[in-house]
């Protein structure tokens, strides 16, 4: 008896076991895709939801399309765009330009380059909540910065509380951590460039220059795009830096769309207006990955 | 390949030629080499002088660290501010223990599912497509969503769910953000294996699952160490879900702490420089330790 419920158990498990086999790329794939669509479809369907009531004290109410319209027609919205715009456009032009030139620097004979790779990591993994310190310290009133620019300015700078300057203060930080990660995926591009490939070139009479265009550039190219879709997805999001350092102030100046989100959602409570500000700003996520999907060779 | 548009083009040999030119002009007066290490040199106090001066005055007095002008080496060195913060702000021992458990919990359930997750994806044909888009492909997009697109609605469903102000929900959100990241970092390393590896496993008496722990597993650990290390510092590192999805010490992590420490007087810089050295110490140490590791992983899917 015992032999047969043996068995009995054994068949069981054998036939689990093949249905686990037989299923086997479900169940590799489900638990994560569960996971995903719980944390990115569901929440982007719930905005959808959401962006039709508008909230206040009385609760919610439906209201239709009134959010998309008032967002829209109003300039708060289109301004925070503009405001996280030209975050983007300096911190990434300084970021690629100076990344690219110190990596073009560290690829010639230049000593330590190992140990300066190594250093180049620092700002990379430190939080961007505790970059913005660094910075927040560095800009005290009569602090380092101040005494660095002093020979030129009269007085200390109001860095972060003047609205014409506080944008570039935000951006400074960003450039310095990301600096490094262009330096670091250039540099390990110039250096799979095979020396006989150079070798060949040079045989053939090409000049440094020739050299330069027709032999490297092709070896870093993608690269560059590369790290230019990379910081122009991590300028967009830009969130940690803004909220220590200036809330979106002063005047509304640094105000850039996640921040703006933010203080809709969790200032004004209104989850209704902050959906529908994702929603459209998951459009335009959607175009820039789009084109830059569609433009560059880069395999995601 | 995508063809340059003219301008670009130009422009872009007319930089070089003026790089050429003061390449030449450097090298006919032998300076090539003090101008690069001396950019170098710059590089390197430039990326680390603010990291000094945070440690630096978590070591300060207080006055001595605001001092006008700022003084770069400070003679009077004192540890009493460690002790201090924690004086101060008892809660720090909860922020700490959150970040940690956080950490964790995140990294293991990331790296799990996006393992698993890869592998199918790379062995088995997905015939499910959105349009043009295979599967895997839009489980890679999620990578370019900003944050704060899911994370308004995010709060509000963890509100009718229960999850607002816990780690497990911090944990959940963390490793959904982490899998697509795992799966970016792992794919190139699964695809390297050849087919015939799991066949000639089973051939051998294998299980398909069995091949997939005993063979697959320790053939992709590279890429299994560096995910983990990037999962590690994405969560320790995070404050956008942090903030938003906790409101007190029973799941507040690190850097909400930090965001959060102005008083309504003034910064009390002397503890602040404690509580970021503290936060910024282990992800130091760790990148120090598995630097190698960590350059490739900056570099990789790209040169690899």
């Amino acid at each position: 008896m015992s032999l047969q419920s043996d068995t009995a158990v054994g068949g069981r498990y054998e036939s689990a076991l093949l249905w686990v086999e037989d299923h086997l790329r479900w169940i590799l794939t489900l638990p994560a895709l569960a996971v995903l669509a719980a944390f990115f479809v569901y929440p982007v369907g719930r905005a959808l939801v959401l962006s039709l009531y508008q909230f206040d004290a009385a609760g919610r109410q439906f209201v239709g399309f009134e959010n998309y319209v008032a967002i829209l027609t109003a300039g708060a919205f289109w301004q925070s765009l503009w405001i996280t715009a030209k975050f983007m456009f300096f911190a990434v032009s300084f970021e690629v330009g100076l990344g690219i030139a110190i990596a073009f620097v560290l690829n010639s004979k230049v000593r330590f380059r190992g140990l300066i790779q190594t250093i180049g990591l620092v700002p990379l993994v430190i939080s961007p909540t505790v970059v913005a310190l660094l910075w927040q310290l560095l800009y005290q009133n009569g602090g380092v910065l101040d005494s660095l620019v002093a020979p030129l300015t009269n007085g200390p700078v109001p860095w972060l509380s003047d609205p014409s300057i506080a944008l570039y203060a935000l951006v400074l930080p960003d450039v310095w951590q990301m600096t490094p990660l262009v330096t670091l995926i250039v540099l390990a591009g110039l250096q799979s460039v095979p020396d006989h490939v150079q070798e060949a070139a040079m045989m053939d009479g090409a000049g440094r220059m020739r050299r330069l265009v027709d032999v490297t550039l092709p070896y870093i190219k993608e690269l560059v795009v590369l790290v230019l879709i990379l910081r122009v997805i991590g300028t967009m999001r830009v969130f940690a830096k803004v909220f220590v350092l200036t809330r979106g102030g002063p005047a509304k100046s640094t105000e850039v769309i996640s921040m703006a989100m933010y203080r809709e959602a969790f200032s004004y409570g209104n989850y209704g207006r902050a959906s529908t500000m994702a929603l459209l700003l998951l459009l335009i996520a959607l175009a820039i990955t789009y084109a830059f999907a569609t433009v560059s060779e880069v395999e995601f | 390949m995508a063809t340059d548009t003219q301008p670009s083009r130009e422009v872009g040999r007319t930089l070089l030629a003026g790089v050429e030119r003061i390449h030449e002009t450097l090298d006919s007066y032998g300076l090539v080499p003090t101008v690069t290490n001396g950019i170098a040199l710059l590089f390197v106090v430039w990326t680390l002088f603010p990291v000094y001066w945070m440690v630096s005055g978590s070591l300060r007095t207080r006055s001595d660290l605001l001092a006008t002008p700022p003084k770069l080496v400070s003679t009077a060195l004192t540890v009493e501010n460690y002790p201090e913060l924690f004086v101060q702000r008892p809660a720090f021992y909860e922020f700490l223990f959150n970040s940690v458990v956080v950490t964790v919990g995140s990294t293991a359930l990331a790296v799990l599912l996006g393992t698993a997750a890869t592998y199918g994806f790379v062995n088995y044909e997905f015939p499910y497509n959105l349009g043009r888009f295979h599967l895997p492909f839009l489980v890679l997009t999620t990578r370019f969503l900003p944050p704060i697109v899911t994370v308004i609605p995010l709060y509000v469903i963890f509100d009718t769910a229960n999850l607002l102000n816990t780690r497990l929900g911090l944990v959940l959100a963390y490793a959904a953000f982490n899998i697509p990241f795992v799966v970016w970092m792992l794919k190139g390393f699964f695809a390297e294996l050849p087919d015939s590896i799991v066949e000639a496993a089973v051939l051998d008496g294998h299980t398909e699952l069995g091949a997939f722990f005993k063979i697959v597993l320790p053939m992709v650990r590279p890429g299994l160490i560096a995910a983990t290390i990037f999962t590690v510092i994405n969560a320790w590192n995070e404050l956008l879900f942090a903030v938003i999805l906790t409101s007190n010490t029973e799941a507040q992590t690190l850097p909400v702490a930090l965001a959060t420490f102005k008083t309504a007087y003034a910064i009390q810089w002397e503890l602040l420089t404690v509580a970021g050295t503290i936060a910024m110490a282990p992800v130091l140490l760790f990148a120090f330790l598995v630097r190698e590791k960590l350059l490739r992983g900056f570099t990789m899917g790209a040169v690899r």
